[in-house]
Parts: C-alpha cells; sequence; structure tokens
C-alpha cells in the first residue's frame, strides 16, 4: 500500500507539472470555439439543464479521450526509455504496487484539465441561464459517466505500449475511439452506444437524462451488447468498464514481470 | 553479508552467454570487480540486485535464496544499488526524486525519511541544488544523486556499477574515501573500468573474462603477476615494441611505453614497479594470448 | 513504419466486413476510399508528431555538419514517402478494380490522388509542428489525434460554415463535393505554412533535441 501511495503521489507529481497536459484539453476547447460556438447551442437547448449538460458531457466525452490516452501511452513505457527502472526495481517496492501506484497517479494528473473543462461549460451555462445547478451536475457527470471511461482509456495507453510502437498504439486509439464511440450505429456496425462503449451512453441515459434513444439497427451484430436502458444495465456498464481496465493492468504486470527477468 | 554464487550461468535471446558457469564466493567487505568489456560483470550485478535471473545456477546473499520471492525481497531491503547506466525522473528535483526512491525503499517515517535525504544530498554535496530539477543536473551531478540514492537505506549490500563515471577528480577522490568508509559489517561490491579506483579502496579483486572468472584473489596478488615484467622503453621506431601496452607518451627523444613483457623488450628497457593495472593488463593479456 | 500498412489492413478487414455484411457498393467505396482520407492521414500525423522529443542520438546528431532540423525533415520525408507509396499502391488497386469510381464523390484518378495527398500532408504538417513546439511526442500526436476526431465528430457543422469547410479534411468522403477542388488546395497550402513555421521552430531552437523532460 505505501509503495502504491508513494508512486501514485510521485507519478501526479511528474505528470501534473508537464504543460502538455493542459495544452491538448487547451487546443480542444480552442477548436470547439472556432468551429462554432453558436452553432453548438444545440447541445444546451435541453428541457433541463441536467439534460443540457449530459449533452455536453457526450461531446466532451467524444472528444477528450483520445488526447488523454495520447498523453499517457508512454508513462509505463518511459521507465525503460529514461533508463530509471532498474534503481527501481532493485528497491524492494511491490512491482504490482507501483503499476497501480503509476496508473492512478498519472491518470488522475491528466484528468484534471478534463474536469476543469467540464467546471468551464458548467459555469459558463449557470452563467447564461441563470441556474448554478449545472455545475453540479457536470461534476456528478463527471465522476459517475466520465471517469471509468478515463478509467478503461488510461489501461489501456499504459499497457497496449507495453507490446506494440507507442506511435502505432496511438493511431490505432484514435481510430479505434472513433469508431467504439462516435460513429453512429446506423453507419456500420460498431460498439458505439453498447455496454462496452467507454462514452457511457447507459450512464448518461439512465442517470442524467440524455434524451437520445439508444440506436438498435435491425439485424445489427451488437445490438446483443444493447439492453433497455434501466439502472441494472447503466450500473453493469460501469462495471464492465472497471473489469475492463483491472484486466488491461493485469495484462500490463505480466507484460512487464516477463520482461524485467 | 556475504555473497555465494553458484554455477551461474545467464544466456540471452540470440545465444549470446553472458554468464558461463560462474561460481565465485565474495566476502563481507570492499570487493573489486574487473574486466573487459562483455566480460558479464553487469549481467553478474543485476542478477545479484535481483533484476535477472540466472538461466541455471544458483545465488545465496546474506544466506538469501535469490531464487526464492522471500529472498529477492530480503535482499532488496538491504540493497544499494547504482546501476552503469543510470536514468532520473527529469521533472522531479533532487530532494523529490531521493526522497521518492526512499519511500520504495521502505523509509516510510516521514521524520526519519526527511532527515536522511538531508544527510545523503550532504553526503553528496548536493544540498544547495536540492531543490532544483534533475533535468537540469549535470553529468556528474546526476551520478552523485546516484549514490545518495544507493545508500538512502543504508544498505548492508552495496552493488556499485561505473560508480565513478563523469565525476571529476575531486569527486572521485570524495567518493573513494566515502567506500572506504563504511562500516565493516558491509559488502560492497565495486564494478569498474578505473583500476584505480579498485586499487585505492578494494583488498579482494575478481577478473571476469567471457562469462568467466579468471582470477579470484587480493589486489597484491593481481600486483605481483606483473612483477619483473613492466618495463620502460623508449623508442623512435614505428609502433610498440613487444608485449602489452600500457601506455604511450610522446617525448622528445621519442616515444616513451610502459609495456608488460615476460622479456626484456629491449637492452635500454627499464624495470618498473607494477601496478594494479599492470597487474591487471599482465593477466587479460596472457588470457587473451591464451584464449 | 508499422502504422501506415497496419491502418490500411483494419481498413481493408472493414471493408471486407461490409461486404460480408450485404451492403451496398457505394458504402464500401466510401470505406475503402476513407481509408486513404482518414486513415493514412492520420498515421501520417502521428507519425509526424513522434519524430523529436525522445531520440537518443539527439544531441549527437545535432552536432554534425549536417545538424538536426535537417535530419528531423529528412526522416519526415522517409516516412511520407512511404505513405505515399502504399497511398499510390492501395488508390491503383481501387482504381484498376473499379471501386474507385463506385463512391460517387470521387474524382479522375490523376488528381483524385489529392483525396489522401492534402490531408495526408496537412496533419503531417500539423503533428511536426506540433511535435517541434512542444518537443512531446504524446502531446504532438494528441493534438493531432483531436484535430481529426473534432474534424469527424463535428463534421456537420464544419460544413454550414465556408472557411471551415475549406479546412475540411474529409471532403471526399463526408463533404460538399463543390468545394473538393479548392479545399484540397487550400490544405495543400496549410501544410506549405505549417511546415515553414516548423522549419522557423527547429532552426531557431537549441532545446528542440532535448526533449520536453518526458
Amino acid at each position: 500500500m505505501k509503495s502504491f501511495v508513494a508512486t501514485a503521489r510521485y507519478e501526479f507529481t511528474m505528470q501534473w507539472r508537464k504543460r502538455s497536459v493542459w495544452i491538448v484539453t487547451g487546443v480542444l476547447a480552442l477548436l470547439l470555439v472556432a468551429i462554432g460556438a453558436g452553432q453548438l447551442t444545440y447541445v444546451f437547448d435541453a428541457s433541463d439543464t441536467k439534460t443540457a449538460m449530459a449533452r455536453a458531457a457526450l461531446l466532451l466525452q467524444l472528444l477528450l479521450p483520445v488526447g488523454y490516452g495520447s498523453l499517457l501511452a508512454d508513462r509505463l513505457v518511459r521507465d525503460r526509455q529514461i533508463r530509471i527502472a532498474e534503481v527501481l526495481d532493485a528497491t524492494p517496492a511491490d512491482a504490482t504496487a507501483r503499476l497501480a501506484g503509476k496508473y492512478a497517479g498519472s491518470c488522475a494528473a491528466t484528468a484534471v484539465p478534463i474536469l476543469v473543462l467540464y467546471l468551464v461549460v458548467g459555469v459558463a451555462y449557470g452563467i447564461a441561464e441563470g441556474d448554478w445547478a449545472a455545475a453540479g451536475w457536470v461534476f456528478a457527470i463527471f465522476v459517475v459517466i466520465t471517469l471509468p471511461g478515463l478509467a478503461f482509456v488510461g489501461a489501456a495507453a499504459l499497457a497496449f505500449p507495453l507490446v506494440m510502437p507507442t506511435p502505432l498504439f496511438r493511431v490505432l486509439f484514435v481510430g479505434y475511439w472513433f469508431w467504439g464511440n462516435a460513429v453512429t450505429p446506423a453507419a456500420m456496425p460498431t460498439t458505439a452506444q453498447t455496454l462496452l462503449a467507454p462514452e457511457g451512453a447507459y450512464g448518461l441515459r439512465q442517470f442524467f437524462g440524455y434524451d437520445e434513444e439508444i440506436m438498435r439497427p435491425r439485424g445489427d451484430l451488437f445490438n446483443v451488447l444493447r439492453p433497455e436502458v434501466s439502472a441494472t444495465t447503466a450500473v453493469l456498464s460501469i462495471a464492465l468498464l472497471a473489469v475492463l481496465s483491472v484486466l488491461l493492468l493485469a495484462g500490463a504486470n505480466a507484460v512487464q514481470s516477463r520482461s524485467t527477468r | 553479508m556475504d555473497i555465494d554464487i553458484q554455477n551461474v550461468t545467464r544466456t540471452f535471446r540470440g545465444g549470446v552467454t553472458a554468464l558461463d558457469d560462474l561460481t565465485l564466493h565474495i566476502p563481507t567487505g570492499m570487493f573489486g570487480l574487473l574486466g573487459n568489456n562483455g566480460a558479464g560483470k553487469t549481467t553478474l550485478m543485476r542478477i545479484l540486485a535481483g533484476l535477472l535471473r540466472p538461466t541455471a545456477g544458483r545465488v545465496v546473499v546474506g544466506g538469501h535464496e535469490l531464487a526464492t520471492k522471500a529472498g529477492q525481497q530480503a535482499v532488496k531491503a538491504e540493497l544499494g544499488y547504482l546501476p552503469q547506466d543510470l536514468g532520473l525522473y527529469p521533472d522531479l528535483t533532487a530532494r523529490q526524486f531521493l526522497d521518492y526512491v526512499a519511500l520504495l525503499k521502505g523509509l516510510d517515517r516521514t521524520a526519519d525519511r526527511r532527515r536522511r535525504v538531508g544527510e545523503m544530498l550532504e553526503l553528496v554535496a548536493l544540498t544547495d541544488v536540492a531543490d532544483r530539477r534533475l533535468k537540469g543536473f549535470s553529468g556528474g551531478m546526476r551520478r552523485r544523486i546516484g549514490i545518495a540514492q544507493a545508500l538512502l537505506n543504508d544498505p548492508r549490500l552495496l552493488i556499485v556499477d561505473e560508480p565513478t563515471a563523469g565525476l571529476d577528480p575531486e569527486e572521485r577522490i570524495r567518493f573513494r574515501t566515502l567506500l572506504s568508509q563504511l562500516p565493516g559489517s558491509r559488502t560492497v561490491l565495486l564494478s569498474t573500468h578505473i583500476v584505480e579506483d579498485v586499487a585505492q579502496t578494494c583488498r579482494q579483486v575478481a577478473i571476469l573474462g567471457r562469462g568467466q572468472v579468471r582470477f579470484r584473489g587480493t589486489v597484491d596478488e593481481v600486483v605481483a603477476h606483473a612483477g619483473g615484467r613492466v618495463w620502460s622503453v623508449t623508442t623512435r621506431q614505428d609502433g610498440p615494441p613487444a608485449g602489452v601496452v600500457v601506455s604511450a607518451l610522446a617525448h622528445e627523444d621519442g616515444t616513451r611505453y610502459r609495456v608488460v613483457s615476460d622479456i626484456r623488450p629491449s637492452e635500454d628497457a627499464v624495470a618498473l614497479e607494477p601496478t594494479l593495472e599492470d597487474g591487471y593488463l599482465a593477466l587479460t593479456g596472457a588470457i587473451t594470448v591464451a584464449g | 513504419m508499422l502504422t501506415p500498412p497496419s491502418v490500411l489492413v483494419l481498413g481493408m478487414i472493414a471493408a471486407a466486413a461490409q461486404f460480408g455484411a450485404g451492403e451496398n457498393d457505394a458504402s464500401i467505396a466510401r470505406t475503402l476510399i476513407g481509408v486513404l482520407e482518414m486513415l493514412l492521414p492520420l498515421a501520417a500525423g502521428g507519425g509526424a508528431a513522434s519524430l523529436i522529443g525522445h531520440d537518443p542520438v539527439a544531441e549527437l546528431v545535432a552536432s554534425c555538419p549536417t545538424g538536426y532540423p535537417v535530419t528531423l525533415v529528412r526522416r519526415l520525408i522517409v516516412s511520407l514517402t512511404w505513405i505515399t507509396v502504399l497511398a499510390v499502391l492501395a488508390s491503383t488497386a481501387l482504381i484498376a478494380t473499379g471501386w474507385w469510381d463506385r463512391w460517387p464523390a470521387a474524382h479522375a484518378p490523376l488528381p483524385g490522388q489529392l483525396t489522401w495527398l492534402s490531408p495526408v500532408l496537412f496533419l503531417a504538417a500539423l503533428g511536426f509542428l506540433a511535435g517541434a513546439v512542444l518537443r512531446s511526442p504524446g502531446t504532438a500526436a494528441g493534438i493531432v489525434a483531436v484535430v481529426w476526431l473534432t474534424q469527424q465528430v463535428l463534421n456537420s457543422l464544419m460544413q454550414s460554415s465556408p472557411a471551415a469547410r475549406m479546412l475540411n479534411l474529409f471532403v471526399t468522403t463526408r463533404g460538399m463535393p463543390a468545394d473538393w477542388t479548392v479545399n484540397r488546395l487550400v490544405l495543400l497550402g496549410g501544410a506549405v505554412v505549417l511546415f515553414l513555421f516548423a522549419w522557423l521552430v527547429l532552426t531557431r531552437s537549441e532545446a528542440t533535441y532535448s526533449g520536453e523532460g518526458s
């Protein structure tokens, strides 16, 4: 536990200090404004504050994790790249605890700018509409919906570069993210809007009133993963993401143990 | 904390044999490890530090079997390790980095840990830059941080691989003095190409060659191996005289060579008192010829 | 070097899956052309972004007469040449098999090469500039990824603005046909501008080869 806390603390510190963590989120914010902040009002043109924040969160959740994953992709492999691995491996600290700490610390630090952007959206809505509950809703959405998705992305970003070149992972991940979250099921078979989608389709609809139905094209291969939206399926979706995250980290641990010895 | 290495072999992918049925006993105290590049020194260090597993053989450190997880943990709890190829986290300050490593080494009590970090910074004369980020450190300063982290937990086993690489002469002397002052119940394994570091600090030494122990004995025995075989020869002819050349210095009378040779290289060759370096070259030169 | 052929293969698998599912030819053709217009540029941008920041021999190269900026540009050219070879082979195969023409918005074979060339050069230039300025492969690749994905997700919004339409990376498969030629030329021009900025940054900065500091 102590190794976990120590590693998490210092990984957070190192990642937090990188200006790049803020730059990617900042670039996205600029792009959203440039492409047409005025035209994005459909996001806010909802029946209530909670739904408006759900719409905003879905848009951000579709876009931000690619930058998040890209920033985290080298966190695990860099110990070997900068030749610190031997010093750390020679300590009695448990390697699994260190891996978990690295995951927790670096993912947390990289998520902070995303949370800030969410809160900015909430505050902006609060100012525009005079409803300050928006900030509370957007924070709740971040915790319940966004964090599980980011946890999954973070685990994938740490694990996959152990078995493939990091630049290849970054490109494949963007492709997967687009296909698995942004593509509508009507356009092609996709895991978007399923229990496994990190976008949080089920949670947003069940808990935060997102007001578009899940698409279930007739005969779609992935409809088996698109049950009716309910509290059970929403919780199941979050739990599945957590399980996938743990599996990815377990895989990373196994790969690291093998390569260390 | 003595070390028993029994018939250890380590091969890597591609059929590279770094250690070949190596057997060596390292007693408590200062112990030097010499050898050419590719002799297997770093591989041996990594095995002793628990970073690599031998392909075959057995290693016991201070009574702990390195083959078991419990044994490895027990050794790591008492280990200070300075690798040859040392990297640091550039975004941490010196103090933060040492604090981090101290935490990983089990120094959990905050007050004790901070005190210890302060002491180590003082020891390596880096207190003034303790709060500067490591990316701004020179090579010598980085090496000193490496030494500091190795000593954080007051280790009973200290493994240092090329510890004085990149240090200026004053820093090198300071480090040698530091090593020599470490209490007698420790084992310090010093691997280096800088023969003088071993000469100044170690009584016992092993020379590795092609993954095997080629010599095991005292520093005096290594030096004695070159007794009566070290010569100074000044010549104007092209090319060095026969024997193993230790040094060559341009001179107004020609080139002055220091050579190790079984026979007097020339009539005007002057016999010299051997040093550890001469003995090392006499041994490894003989090995090269024989091998 | 592995990334471009990997994305080509994945795209072909997606098209094959569509074929197996009995989708219409236009849809399959759009996927195939989409591989060239969408995935290869993403690979180009990601590759260019990774050239600066984690080079173990940067200092050594910088001390040579050729200099580090020139070396980086040469690496970029090698990367883009590889992508060009793959793109030409793939587009030739599509043209020869008739799949190229089954997408209504596809252009004639020769000018049609701008389908992939313009977005490849634009995203490569963006990645290269981001890498030169930020010296962090992760950040630079993240910026390329965010730009690419934003254009995908908000493509319909981009089409409602004339200025945004000119910078639409995916106009062949997802844009308005009338804008195609101007759009491709604007992207090429934009790539040139971004490359020039990147060159200025590289030649004025000693810190280029030191990396951001992980």
